[in-house]
C-alpha cells in the first residue's frame, strides 16, 4: 500500500472527503429519479449519475448507478473535451451527445455533462447517461441494418451554452422522437440535477478552500488503482479462455474471449468471436464491450470499493475491428446488450477455476416488451414492460429468482400496466424447474400472460433472448430453462405482434443457471425446492437423481 | 373523582419508559424500568406501580394510557409473528415473492433478499379478477374460496392475508371471500389488502397485507394482556396507541391495522419535537435520535411531522434501500442510519477509516464496557475525546474503562495507520458524523428543504454528545436538548393528538375524471376517519374536528408522485382544474419547474382527520441545589474548532436553573446522555428547563477542518 503512504492524505479526511463527494451523487440520482418523466428513467431507473475530474476521469458515482453506464460515461466526457477543449467551455455550458462509438453504444443512451467551474477553472464534470423513452427510428430496431435506420443521431454539441439553452437542438430531438414531451422533460430533469451536482460540488471546495479536484482526484483513483492491483495479483497468471453461443437475432452468435492474467494486469481478448452483424442491430462499440468485460471483475473481486476510473486500470480489452464486439461505423447497434450481456458469462466460463466463490452462472437476462395500441376513446397509449429472468446462481448461493444481470431495473406492476396499455395481465408467475440445476440452483423464470382489454388490436413487440441457448450452468451446474413466446399456446416467431380480441400472448423468461454439480445440492434445499414448487417431483429425479422414497 | 393524569408508556428494547402528566398543573413524574421480553405486561406493572405512588394517584385519577411499543417491529425483525398464508388472484401468488425485480447492490454476486413472512406453499389464489376502474372481469370462484378453508385449517394457518388485483378500486371480491372464510374459519385472523393498504402496485399492498396478517394475531393477545393489567390498575377507559403516521388511534383500530403501530416509540419521539417546538415558538425542527446502534433524523416543519408513504422492514443488507420488505403506510418519515455509540470502526481495503454500520450492539457492546469488547466503538472514541466521564457514564450506573478503549483504539487503528489514539478517536468522531451528516443532507435535499432553518433537537443516549458537531457543520441554527431528554419519546405519547391518516388510490386524469368520483373517494375516508376518532372518545361533530385531504399527483407519464394538499375551499370549490393549478406549483417549489402543457394525473388520495392535541404545559423540573454547584468539574475534551483538547468545564444538568447561560466549551452531563457543547456554542436554559445550543453563525462551514477557527471568548 505505498500508494496510501505517498498522497499526503490521512485516512479521516480521505474517508469525509470522498464519501462527500459520492453523497453529492447521491443527491444527484435522486433528483434525477425524482423529476424525470419516464418510466424508463424514473421507475426502471435505467441511468447512470458520475462525477468527473477536469480530465474526465470518474472519481465519484451514486449507488445505484447503471453499471455500464459509469463506465462508459468518462469515456464520452473525454471525447466531448477532444471536441471542445477545457479553454473553450464557460460557466452555463452543457454537452451532449448520444454517438454510440463515443457514448454507450446506441442511440437512446443520451450523454449529458456539465462542466464545474470554480474560481474561474474548470474543475470537474458532472455526468449523466440515460436512456431516454424513444430517438426516433424503426420500432422493430432488431432488423436494423444501418444506424441510419435508428433514430437521431446527437454528435458532441452544446445543449446549452453560457446558460443559454440551444433551442434549435431542443427542437430538432423534439421533432424526431414520438414522445416529444417525455424525451424533452427527462432532459430537462438531466440538466436540473447536473446542475444540483454542480452547485454542491462547488460548495464542498469551497468548504476545504481548494482550488480545484485535482490532489484529492489523484488520491481517490491512486488508491483504487493499487487496491485492485493487489487483489488481481492474488489470482494466479496465465491463459485462460473460453467461448460461449448465444441466440443472437436471425442466427446465433458466438463470444470468444481470451484472457490473459499477468501479475497485476488483465488482457480481454475477443478474437474469434463473431463478425458484426449486417442485417440486425446487436453489435457492440468498444466502449460497450469494455464496460461488460470489467463488470464481471468488479463483482467478483472487489464489489464492495466505491467505484470509479482507479479501478478498471488493471483491464486492458481488444476485439478485431470489424467484430461483433468492435463494430464499425455505421453498423446497426440498437440491440447491442443482445451480445454484450452474454460477455461476463463468456468471462466466468473462462476463470471459474480461479475465482473460488465469485462465479456466477449465466442468468435469465431481461426481456423487453412495449405494447402499442389507442384506448376506446382513440387515445394512443405505449407502455414499456422489462421483465426479468432468475440470476444464474453463484459458488455458495442459489440464484433469486426474475432478478437481471448484468441488467439492473425495475418491472412495472400489473395494476400499473393495465392502466397504461389496454391489456390484461392473466398471470405473472414463476415457472417450475426453469433454475438450472445444480449444488446451488438457478433462479427460476417468470411466465406472464397478456390479453387485450378491448375490442382493439394491441400492437405487442417483444425482445427476448436465451430462447435457443439457455442460461449455462457453471462448475458443473447445469443450464436454466430457456424462454419462449407463445401466442395461443404456440411458438410464436420473434416478430411484432398484432393481438386481437380472444388472443393470449405468453412470455416465459428463462430460469438461471446452476453452479456446482447437481447431486451435490444438499437434500434439505431440494426438499425445500419440492415442497415449494420450485423444483418438480419429475425433475428432481431426472436432473438431480433424487431418489424419492 | 377528577381524573387529570395522563400516563404514556414506552416499551423499546431495552427499557419500558414511563411519563406520567397532570394536565391541570402540568406536574411531570418520570419513571424507566427494564423491558421485560417475555411477558411485557411486567415490566409495566413494575414501572407503573411506583410511578403512581409517586405522583400519589390510583389509575382511576388517569384520563388516558397511550402507548407505543417495538413489539411489532420485533416480531417482523426476529420472526415471530403468526403463521401465515395469502389468498390472491389467479396468477399472481408469485408477486409476493418476485417483488420489485431490482438488485439494491449493483455489484453483489451474494445479494439476499428478506425471507418471506408467507412461503409459496402457504400462498394460495382464487379465480377473480377485476380491471382497472373496478369493474368484474371474472366473478369470484365461491365455491373455490369455500373449499380453501379445510386446507388452510390442515395447514394450521393463524393469520390470512387477502390481496385481489385493483381491489383498491373495489373491496367486493376481497370483502366477501373474507366473510365465506371467517365464518369456516373463526379462530384465523384475516387482512384485507384493501382496508389495510388500499393503494395501487400490487406487490407493495401485498406485501403489507401479509405483514400486518402476521403480526395481527400476537398484537390482539399483547393488547389484551396490557388492557387487562390497566384494569388491575383500576385504570377505568380503553387503551390508546401510538401510530405510525403520528397519531393515536383507540385500541380497537391498532388490533385491526397492527402494521400502522411500526416503529410507534421512535415516532413518538419526534411528535415529542413537536410539543416542546410549539412549547417554544419553534416550528422547524430536525429531530435527531442516536442511541447504541442507530440514528435517527426526521423533520419537522411548522409544527408539522414529514411524512412518507412507504417504509421497510428488517432490511438484510444493514440500512441498504431495497433490501427489506416493503410496507406502504403512511408514517412519519425516518431515517435510520447504522451509527449509533457501539458502532465499530475499521481501516478499510483503501486505507480509509470507516465507522459502523456494524455494531458491538449491547453485548460484549464497547470495549470501554470491559465486557469483553475488543473494537474500537463510537463510545470508545466519545471516552477518549473527554465527553464522557468513565465514573458517571448512565449516571454512574455504570463504569467506563477508559484503558480498555485505548487499547482496542490503539490495537485496531492507530498502529495500522501509523497516527495517534487520540487521532484515530477524532476521526471516529468525525466519521460517524460525518456518515450522519451525509444521510442528513440527502435527506433534507430530497424533501427540498434547507436546513438552516432548522434547528437540531437531540436526544436518546448519545445524540446530545454529537448534536453540537452536526448542527454546525450543516450551519443548522442550534441544538436544542429537551428536559428529561432520557424520556423524550414518552413525552411524545402524552402530548399527541388523536389522529388517523388513510390512503386510497384512483389513477385518473384530472382532465377527464369527474370531482363527484374523487369527492366519493375523500368522503369515505373522512366518514371512516370520523369513526376511529368515536372510537378514540373524540365526537364526530366537535367543531375543532380536522379533516385534512392531500393528493399524489403527477404530470401524465411521470414516475413519481407530488403530495399536494388540497386547502378546504379548493375542496369545497371541487375544482380540477384549480388543483392542476396547485401541482404545478408544488411541483415547481420542489423541482424548480412544471409542464403545464402536460396533463395531471391523480394516483392516490389522502385524508387526514385529527382532533386537536391536548393542551398541556409541562411544568420545568426545578433545579436541585445552588446555582453555584452547576459546575461539577473539569476535564479536557477535544474540539475541532480549537484542532485539540481544551480544558472543558462540566455541568450538572439538574442543577442548572432557568435563565443559565454558559459559554461553550461545556459539557453538561444527565442520567441518560451527556451533552457537548464546543468553544462556538452558548449555553442557554429556557423557562422549561430545556437546554439551547446557539452556534454562532459564522461557525458553520461543514466539517472544514477549521484550524484556524478562534478560541472561545
Amino acid at each position: 500500500m505505498d500508494a496510501i503512504a505517498r498522497d499526503g492524505f490521512d485516512a479521516i479526511e480521505l474517508e469525509i472527503r470522498w464519501t462527500r463527494l459520492m453523497t453529492i451523487m447521491d443527491e444527484v440520482d435522486a433528483a434525477v429519479a425524482r423529476t424525470s418523466f419516464s418510466t424508463i428513467v424514473g421507475e426502471s431507473r435505467d441511468f447512470g449519475v458520475v462525477m468527473m475530474d477536469a480530465q474526465g476521469r470518474s472519481i465519484a458515482q451514486s449507488q445505484l448507478s447503471t453499471p455500464a453506464f459509469t463506465i462508459t460515461l468518462p469515456a464520452t466526457c473525454k471525447h466531448m473535451l477532444e471536441t471542445y477543449p477545457a479553454e473553450t467551455l464557460v460557466p452555463g455550458d452543457v454537452l451532449i451527445t448520444n454517438d454510440p462509438w463515443l457514448g454507450s453504444g446506441h442511440l437512446p443512451d443520451l450523454t449529458i455533462c456539465t462542466p464545474v467551474f470554480h474560481r474561474g477553472r474548470l474543475v470537474a464534470f458532472i455526468g449523466c447517461v440515460a436512456h431516454i423513452s424513444d430517438i426516433g427510428g424503426r420500432s422493430d430496431y432488431l432488423d436494423d441494418k444501418e444506424l441510419f435506420e435508428e433514430g437521431l443521431r446527437i454528435p458532441p454539441t452544446y445543449l446549452t451554452r453560457a446558460g443559454a439553452p440551444v433551442e434549435s437542438l431542443f427542437d430538432i430531438i423534439a421533432a424526431n422522437v414520438r414522445v416529444p414531451r417525455l424525451v424533452i422533460g427527462d432532459i430537462h430533469a438531466l440538466i436540473g440535477a447536473e446542475r444540483l451536482g454542480a452547485e454542491r460540488l462547488i460548495a464542498f471546495l469551497e468548504d476545504y478552500d481548494l482550488a480545484s479536484l485535482e490532489g484529492l482526484a489523484r488520491t481517490i483513483l491512486a488508491r483504487s488503482q493499487a487496491a485492485m492491483a493487489e487483489t488481481v495479483a492474488t489470482l494466479p497468471d496465465g491463459h485462460y479462455a473460453a467461448s460461449v453461443e448465444a441466440d443472437g437475432h436471425r442466427r446465433p452468435i458466438r463470444i470468444a474471449v481470451e484472457i490473459e492474467i499477468a501479475g497485476d494486469r488483465v488482457h480481454v481478448d475477443f478474437a474469434g468471436s463473431s463478425p458484426e452483424q449486417e442485417d440486425c442491430s446487436i453489435n457492440c462499440v468498444m466502449n460497450t464491450t469494455f464496460s461488460d468485460s470489467y463488470y464481471p471483475f468488479k463483482c467478483s473481486l472487489l464489489p464492495h470499493l466505491p467505484n470509479n476510473e482507479g479501478l478498471t486500470r488493471f483491464l486492458t480489452v481488444s476485439a478485431p475491428s470489424g467484430s461483433i464486439f468492435n463494430t464499425r461505423f455505421p453498423r446497426a447497434v440498437r440491440a447491442r446488450s443482445k451480445s454484450s450481456f452474454h460477455i461476463h458469462n463468456a468471462i466466468y466460463a473462462a476463470l471459474a477455476p480461479v475465482l473460488g466463490r465469485q462465479v456466477q452462472a449465466a442468468s435469465g437476462s431481461f426481456w423487453t416488451l412495449v405494447a402499442t395500441g389507442t384506448w376506446p376513446d382513440d387515445e394512443p397509449y405505449r407502455a414499456h414492460m422489462l421483465p426479468n429472468g432468475g440470476k444464474g446462481a453463484v459458488n455458495g448461493m442459489d440464484g433469486l429468482p426474475t432478478i437481471a444481470f448484468p441488467y439492473n431495473g425495475t418491472i412495472t406492476p400489473a395494476e400499473i400496466f393495465e392502466n397504461h396499455a389496454a391489456v390484461i395481465i392473466r398471470c405473472r408467475e414463476l415457472i417450475p424447474d426453469s433454475g438450472g440445476a445444480g449444488r446451488f440452483r438457478g433462479g427460476l423464470g417468470q411466465r406472464i400472460v397478456f390479453e387485450p382489454a378491448t375490442e382493439r388490436p394491441v400492437g405487442i413487440f417483444v425482445r427476448p433472448d436465451k430462447t435457443i441457448n439457455p442460461p449455462g450452468g457453471a462448475l458443473g451446474g447445469l443450464a436454466g430453462r430457456a424462454g419462449r413466446i407463445l401466442l395461443n399456446g404456440a411458438p410464436a416467431p420473434h416478430e411484432p405482434l398484432t393481438l386481437a380480441g380472444g388472443d393470449t400472448l405468453a412470455l416465459e423468461l428463462p430460469g438461471g443457471g446452476g453452479c456446482g454439480a447437481a447431486g451435490d445440492r444438499c437434500a434439505n434445499a431440494l426438499r425445500a425446492d419440492m415442497d415449494a414448487g420450485f423444483v418438480t417431483a419429475a425433475a428432481a429425479i431426472e436432473m438431480y437423481q433424487a431418489s424419492l422414497e | 373523582m377528577p381524573s387529570p393524569f395522563r400516563l404514556g408508556f414506552d416499551i423499546g428494547g431495552t427499557f419500558t419508559d414511563f411519563i406520567l402528566v397532570n394536565s391541570e398543573t402540568g406536574e411531570v413524574f418520570l419513571n424507566k424500568c427494564l423491558t421485560t421480553p417475555d411477558d411485557p405486561s411486567e415490566g409495566v406493572m413494575a414501572g407503573l406501580v411506583p410511578l403512581l405512588d409517586e405522583a400519589g394517584a390510583t389509575g382511576e385519577a388517569v384520563d388516558i394510557a397511550i402507548h407505543a411499543t417495538t413489539l411489532i417491529t420485533n416480531a417482523l425483525i426476529e420472526r415471530k409473528g403468526a403463521r401465515t398464508a395469502l389468498l390472491t388472484t389467479e396468477g399472481f401468488r408469485d408477486v409476493l415473492e418476485m417483488g420489485t425485480e431490482v438488485r439494491y447492490d449493483i455489484y453483489d454476486l451474494f445479494l439476499e433478499k428478506p425471507t418471506l413472512l408467507a412461503p409459496r406453499s402457504r400462498r394460495y389464489e382464487v379465480a377473480e379478477r377485476l380491471d382497472r376502474d373496478g369493474n368484474e372481469l371474472v366473478p369470484l370462484d365461491e365455491e373455490a374460496v369455500r373449499a380453501l378453508a379445510p386446507k388452510l385449517r390442515e395447514d394450521r394457518v393463524e393469520a390470512l392475508a387477502i390481496a385481489f388485483l385493483h381491489s383498491f378500486r373495489n373491496p367486493a371480491h376481497e370483502q366477501r371471500a373474507a366473510a365465506i372464510l371467517a365464518e369456516m374459519l373463526s379462530d384465523v385472523s384475516i387482512s384485507l389488502s384493501s382496508a389495510v393498504a388500499p393503494e395501487i402496485r400490487e406487490y407493495e399492498r401485498m406485501s403489507t397485507t401479509v405483514a400486518n396478517a402476521y403480526v395481527q394475531p400476537i398484537t390482539r393477545a399483547y393488547l389484551e394482556t396490557i388492557e387487562d393489567r390497566l384494569k388491575q390498575m383500576r385504570y377505568p377507559r380503553r387503551l390508546f396507541l401510538m401510530i405510525s403516521s403520528g397519531g393515536i388511534a383507540g385500541g380497537q383500530t391498532a388490533k385491526d391495522f397492527p402494521i400502522r403501530m411500526l416503529e410507534s416509540g421512535p415516532t413518538a419521539g419526534v411528535l415529542a419535537g413537536i410539543h416542546y417546538g410549539r412549547q417554544i415558538d419553534i416550528g422547524s425542527l430536525v429531530t435527531f435520535d442516536m442511541g447504541g446502534t442507530t440514528a435517527k433524523i426526521a423533520l419537522i416543519k411548522n409544527y408539522e411531522a414529514a411524512k412518507s408513504n412507504t417504509f421497510e422492514v428488517g432490511r438484510v443488507a444493514r440500512f441498504k434501500k431495497g433490501s427489506g420488505l416493503p410496507v406502504k403506510l403512511p408514517m412519519v418519515e425516518l431515517i435510520e442510519i447504522g451509527a449509533g455509540g457501539g458502532s465499530i470502526a475499521r481501516v478499510d481495503q483503501l486505507g480509509l477509516l470507516k465507522v459502523g454500520p456494524h455494531s458491538a450492539g449491547a453485548s460484549p457492546g464497547p470495549a470501554s464496557y470491559g465486557a469483553g469488547g475488543a473494537e474500537p466503538t463510537v463510545t470508545d472514541a466519545n471516552l477518549v475525546l473527554g465527553y464522557y466521564d468513565p465514573d458517571f457514564f448512565l449516571g454512574g450506573e455504570m463504569k467506563l474503562d477508559a484503558d480498555a478503549a485505548r487499547y482496542a483504539l490503539r490495537q485496531r487503528l492507530a498502529e495500522p495507520l501509523g497516527m495517534s489514539v487520540e487521532d484515530c478517536a477524532r476521526g471516529i468522531f468525525e466519521v460517524v458524523n460525518q456518515n450522519m451528516l451525509a444521510a442528513t443532507k440527502v435527506h433534507i435535499a430530497e424533501r427540498g428543504e434547507d436546513q438552516r432553518k432548522f434547528y437540531l433537537f437531540a436526544f436518546g443516549g448519545a445524540g446530545p454528545a454529537h448534536a453540537y458537531e452536526l448542527a454546525r457543520a450543516l450551519q443548522m441554527r442550534g441544538v436544542i436538548v429537551p428536559s428529561g431528554a432520557g424520556a423524550t419519546s414518552a413525552v411524545g405519547l402524552v402530548t399527541a393528538a388523536v389522529s388517523f391518516d388513510f390512503a386510497r388510490s384512483l389513477l385518473a386524469r384530472l382532465d377527464r375524471i369527474e370531482w363527484a368520483e374523487v369527492k366519493q373517494v375523500f368522503d369515505e375516508m373522512a366518514e371512516e376517519g370520523l369513526g376511529v376518532l368515536e372510537e378514540a372518545g373524540v365526537a364526530r361533530d366537535r367543531p375543532d374536528v380536522a379533516v385534512t385531504h392531500r393528493m399524489d399527483l403527477r404530470h401524465k407519464g411521470q414516475g413519481h408522485e407530488v403530495t399536494v394538499v388540497i386547502p378546504q375551499e379548493a375542496f369545497e370549490a371541487g375544482s380540477l382544474e384549480g388543483i392542476s393549478r396547485l401541482f404545478y406549483e408544488a411541483h415547481r417549489e420542489k423541482y424548480g419547474h412544471a409542464h403545464e402543457n402536460l396533463a395531471v394525473e391523480l394516483v392516490t388520495c389522502r385524508t387526514t382527520v385529527s382532533a386537536p392535541a391536548p393542551d398541556i404545559s409541562l411544568r420545568p423540573v426545578a433545579a436541585e441545589g445552588r446555582e453555584g454547584d452547576a459546575v461539577k468539574g473539569r476535564r479536557r475534551a477535544w474540539f475541532a474548532e480549537a484542532n485539540g483538547f481544551v480544558e472543558t468545564l462540566v455541568y450538572d444538568r439538574y442543577r442548572l436553573r432557568s435563565g443559565a447561560a454558559i459559554e461553550g466549551p461545556a459539557i453538561i452531563e444527565e442520567r441518560e446522555c451527556t451533552v457537548v457543547a464546543g468553544p462556538s456554542g452558548r449555553i442557554r436554559i429556557d423557562e422549561y428547563g430545556n437546554l439551547f445550543i446557539d452556534i454562532r453563525p459564522d461557525a458553520g462551514a461543514e466539517q472544514k477542518e477549521a484550524r484556524d477557527a478562534t478560541a472561545p471568548a
